[in-house]
């Protein structure tokens, strides 16, 4: 990987206090760094040669497996982020503790989230040849990058209300699709097996 | 004022992908070879072909009837004729490899559905569809590199089939396959480290054959 995602944020402006109004760098640099971490994937998963093997974890039958039952796991924690989310905004019920709930089930969803997307590029690659794969490759490099858009506004402030939510919901309604098109796919074909 | 958190976790992120990146560029390639050979949850062979009794193997899926598909091997060329391809069957499972003699080779493997339809998937994206025709032949396509290869595979005679050799020599890792046709034509692929090129021939009568210099045996492949 050459493409360091984090490379536009060291060049963070400094916020403004006394402007009302958000500076459009707020939006553009979330926006600018999705697309380079989308774009570099999808170019770093077209462009390597895909080595078909990659490391394996023992107990399963497969490293489609393992992909499947982690990516499952990142889908789990996304459900308990929407919950939590909703929590958040009061469409809920919810303890106080669920803004942690929120940040931590989101962290690990996206750190389980992470193997499964190296093998992927590594292994596989960008791959076109079937309706079900395009989606999963375009939607994959998507999300990563829409995850990183969605952590760069949480340190913004005064954001209009609506855009995290938006955001978070784009999030989580790609990696859906995500899981969609490999784990459940994985699962009806082969079985649910380890 | 600002949270440092949402960073930290894209850090993380980062980190760990690089890290898991490094993992499989200096180990990747171990599994290569082992993955391969999952152990068969049958102890033995069945050697029945449309025998009405139930197989004995443990086979996940209640509903499908193994016995219906005999295990054997099947060889043939694409249409093309640029290149072979054999699968080879057992217990409702298969495995392939698709091999043009030169550079371009595949290991597919996957189930074969009660119907003898199979779709078998490989490295850098191959996909083989097939279909288990009165156990006597497969015909498919192979999908691999952008290409489309339909291919006649026949049932597999004495001598003919599917081979693979693995060994390290002089500190290379070698990985050769080898497809026999049933009129003695053969096509081989050897990997070295990863590298493609021809294969010598090898024995199909005992599978052995000489790579660099070394004497190696290929094992005929079941899945």
């Amino acid at each position: 990987m050459t493409v360091d995602p984090n490379a536009a944020t060291q060049s963070w402006p400094s916020p403004e206090p006394n402007h009302r109004r958000p500076h459009p760098a707020r939006y553009l640099v979330p926006v600018l760094v999705a697309a380079a971490v989308a774009v570099a994937l999808g170019v770093y998963g077209r462009v390597h040669q895909p080595t078909g093997t990659a490391f394996d974890l023992a107990g399963f039958s497969s490293t489609r497996a393992v992909k499947s039952w982690l990516a499952s796991t990142a889908f789990f924690f996304a459900l308990v982020q929407l919950v939590s989310a909703l929590m958040m905004y009061g469409r809920l019920p919810g303890p106080r503790w669920a803004p942690a709930v929120h940040r931590w089930s989101g962290r690990i969803a996206f750190l389980v989230a992470v193997p499964v997307a190296v093998h992927c590029l590594y292994a596989l690659g960008y791959q076109t040849y079937e309706t079900r794969v395009l989606w999963h490759s375009i939607l994959g490099c998507f999300f990563f990058g829409v995850f990183s858009a969605k952590m760069l506004l949480l340190r913004s402030e005064r954001l209009p209300g609506w855009l995290l939510p938006i955001v978070g919901g784009l999030v989580f309604a790609v990696l859906t699709l995500v899981w969609l098109t490999s784990a459940f796919w994985f699962f009806r074909t082969f079985g649910v097996t380890t | 004022m600002k949270r440092p958190g949402p960073l930290l976790t894209l850090l993380a992120g980062l980190l760990l992908g690089l890290f898991m990146l490094t993992l499989n560029a200096t180990t990747g390639t171990k599994t290569a070879s082992s993955s391969y050979q999952e152990k068969s949850p049958s102890p033995a062979p069945t050697k029945t072909t449309a025998s009405p009794s139930p197989s004995p193997s443990a086979s996940p899926s209640p509903s499908q009837s193994p016995s219906k598909i005999s295990d054997a091997s099947y060889a043939g060329r694409t249409d093309d004729d640029s290149s072979s391809v054999a699968v080879s069957v057992r217990d409702g499972r298969a495995i392939a490899y698709f091999c043009d003699g030169h550079s371009k080779e595949s290991w597919l493997k996957g189930r074969v559905n009660p119907d003898g339809s199979m779709r078998l998937t490989g490295g850098h994206g191959a996909v083989l569809n097939g279909t288990l025709q009165d156990n006597s032949r497969i015909r498919g396509a192979v999908d691999l590199d952008g290409g489309h290869y339909a291919f006649t595979a026949r049932r597999a005679v004495k001598g003919s089939g599917l081979y693979r050799a693995t060994a390290t020599v002089r500190g290379a890792k070698v990985d050769g396959g080898w497809i026999v046709l049933a009129d003695g034509r053969q096509v081989g692929i050897v990997d070295r480290d990863g590298k493609p090129s021809a294969a010598p021939r090898i024995d199909p009568e005992t599978g052995a054959v000489t790579v660099d210099g070394q004497q190696l045996t290929a094992s005929p492949v079941v899945p």
